[in-house]
């Protein structure tokens, strides 16, 4: 009898798991559009990438736009006034601090998320249903209204500032890292964790060799999501922080309201808008990361 | 007693499950002694607990009542990984971001050992399973058997001082599950773990184990050999679970059981009173008989003597006819109508019998046996 198996088989195996296809999959017969359909598909595909990547077209050029008036198609003069402007206007610290808040903002909602979608979805919790609902309800909630009450509170809690815009935007960003985790441990096998208890692991080694690998990447979509509130907060800083803690936004506003820094607003902007997509493009490279494959 | 419990590799002692207050107990006070080296397979239908009583001996699940000792340790509220058990799962669960080496040096890794010594060890367990040219793969490269057999490797790493199996071949096809059956003969001709084993598969049961633990409601039925628990049952719950056809109720009187398909001699020491004649159909042939054509339903040559004198009675032979017959491969069998009552059967070789056809049933004496009624 022969057990050892051939490379052919191994290579038939990888070639079916390619194959392999599951209703509903990209590629099958009913999900393929044709015709008129096809049509409407590819123009509306269009659109909406115009409608998504037009506003920046106006953002760059004004980036580097010394001047530009109406009615020029075009900028008049290149240059990096509108740089040289926001940096005087302190980017670069606010830059720093956004990055900053948004760092440790991730760090505390990504784990706790974590845990409370753990909780959520493998433990019978009294009222469990409640706890979700209440998870849920700093984004059900109007956050002005919850902001200046807050805000109040804090003060009175003589909490610092940035201490106190920390503190809210983590509660805000929990129910975004809670449902994204959610979702991962929905898809979760906890399987692994039992068969690496049985091989003898405690449960700290199972937790760092088996658990957090495999569910890195999920981890790495909701710390974006935890970045992301931190990093485009405006009303909670502006509020909770009362002017101590001066973020990107609130110098991007700061600048937008005055007349004649269009150029250094769009500078700020794209400053804004650049290090999420930065991250985003980690993070997606992190979904098909797959350090056994060889 | 305490010596009995030292020589075992797994005692359980009165162990109670029970999931919810609401739902019935998944195991209702199991006793079971299993000893070093040998293998057995949990049988019983969906639901009756046989997977439980392996999640409670590898500290998965933790009983509401009762003990569980390991080579007479008691690890009843230890973890798992305190336990010295490996356990393969129905799924493979080979961890996707580690390589097939790195999984089966997992345990040793898990251990304290360093990478290069747990990777040392894992090709000799790669070896055992013939995958040893496989440690550099992604488990995700491998097909579903080969990745089976990776699992069974990584927990044999474990060095466990028993190995829990709960259907680790049920999602492989016939062929494959062969070449599995015959990698768990080598890999017990070369460690000899003691092995326990869920399975819903009857064949492969008795192909892997010497004993097997019949379940059914969370009750324990029947632990015994393969061939008693096949031949001679405790209860008819069993001969139906291990798919036991023929059962005939009646009463035994004097060793010779009298039901629907007349008076039958048994060879065994039974009480008189009510009881269930059972065989199993594939011990029983049925050919054709030439001398008469016609049914001949009151026609037994079974004769009534000493029921301990058996084997000097001769042929038993029940006369009917043949009212169904289905071809399984090599094997065909066949519904008899003797009297008032169907008897299952085979063919005997050479005898392509079809509905219709007079027959006699030759009933061998080690084939006979009854339960309680």
């Amino acid at each position: 009898m022969t057990l050892s198996t051939s490379n052919v088989d191994v290579e038939r195996a990888q070639r079916e798991q390619h194959e392999r296809r599951m209703p509903g999959d990209a590629g099958r017969p009913l999900s393929q559009s044709r015709g008129v359909m096809r049509t409407a598909r590819i123009v509306s595909t269009a659109l909406v990438a115009l409608w998504f990547a037009l506003p920046f077209l106006p953002l760059v050029l004004w980036s580097f736009a010394n001047s530009w008036s109406a009615p020029d198609l075009l900028p008049m003069s290149v240059g990096t006034d509108g740089l040289t402007a926001a940096i005087a206007n302190g980017a670069v610290a606010a830059f720093g601090d956004s990055l900053l808040l948004s760092l440790i903002v991730a760090a505390i909602a990504t784990p706790v998320g974590a845990m409370a979608a753990r909780a959520l979805s493998r433990h019978r919790l009294p009222f469990g249903r409640l706890v979700s609902v209440l998870l849920f309800s700093p984004v059900l909630l109007p956050p002005f209204a919850a902001v200046l009450g807050i805000n109040v509170v804090l003060l009175r809690a003589w909490v610092p500032p940035e201490l106190g815009v920390t503190l809210v935007l983590v509660v805000v960003a929990i129910p975004y890292t809670t449902f994204s985790m959610r979702v991962a441990y929905a898809a979760y096998d906890d399987g692994f964790d039992e068969a690496a208890r049985t091989l003898g692991a405690t449960s700290r080694f199972a937790l760092w060799r088996i658990h957090l690998p495999l569910i890195a990447p999920a981890l790495a979509r909701s710390a974006f999501l935890a970045f992301l509130v931190g990093w485009s907060d405006y009303l909670v800083t502006l509020v909770v922080g009362g002017g101590q803690l001066v973020t990107l936004p609130l110098i991007i506003a700061s600048s937008a309201s005055g007349i004649g820094n269009e150029s250094s607003v769009a500078v700020l902007s794209l400053s804004a808008v650049i290090p999420p997509l930065i991250l985003l493009g980690f993070v997606s490279r992190a979904r098909n990361l797959n350090p056994g494959r060889q | 007693m305490t010596s009995e419990l030292m020589t075992s590799a797994i005692t359980l002692t009165a162990v109670t499950k029970a999931y919810s207050a609401a739902a019935p107990a998944a195991l209702q006070g199991v006793n079971l002694d299993i000893l070093p080296g040998t293998s057995t397979a949990i049988v019983g239908p969906s639901g009756s607990g046989k997977s439980t009583i392996l999640r409670i001996i590898a500290g998965l699940e933790d009983a509401n009542g009762g003990r569980v000792r390991l080579a007479g340790r008691d690890v009843t509220a230890l973890l798992p990984e305190e336990r010295g058990i490996a356990m393969v799962f129905q799924r493979p669960l080979l961890f996707p971001h580690l390589t097939v080496l790195d999984n089966v040096a997992f345990a040793d890794r898990a251990a304290g050992l360093s990478r290069a010594q747990a990777r040392e060890r894992a090709r000799e367990h790669l070896e055992l399973v013939h995958m040893a040219e496989f440690g550099g793969r992604s488990p995700n490269s491998l097909s579903g058997g080969q990745q089976q057999r990776v699992a069974v490797a990584r927990a044999l790493a474990a060095k466990p001082s028993v190995l829990l199996l709960d259907e680790p071949f049920s999602a492989l096809d016939s062929g494959l599950k062969d070449e599995m059956h015959a990698m768990i003969g080598d890999i017990r001709a070369a460690v000899n773990p003691t092995i326990l084993f869920v399975t819903h598969d009857r064949d492969e049961a008795s192909a892997l184990a010497e004993r097997i633990v019949v379940l059914q409601n969370g009750q324990l039925l029947q632990h015994d050999t393969v061939d008693h628990v096949f031949h001679r049952p405790a209860s008819l719950a069993v001969a139906r679970l291990l798919g036991g056809k023929n059962a005939f109720a009646g009463v035994l009187e004097d060793g010779v059981h009298h039901s629907a398909i007349g008076a039958v001699a048994i060879d065994a020491h039974f009480s008189s009173g009510p009881a269930t004649l059972v065989f199993r159909h594939e011990a029983v042939t049925a050919s054709l008989r030439l001398s008469d054509s016609r049914a001949d339903v009151s026609a037994l040559t079974a004769r009534h003597t000493d029921a301990a004198a058996c084997h000097r009675l001769g042929p038993r032979e029940l006369h009917g006819v043949v009212t169904a017959a289905v071809q399984r491969g090599p094997r065909r069998e066949l519904l008899v109508r003797v009297g008032d009552a169907d008897v299952h059967t085979e063919a005997a070789p050479g005898n392509l019998l079809s509905i219709g056809d007079p027959v006699s049933v030759n009933l061998p004496c080690e084939a006979l046996w009854t339960v309680p009624a």
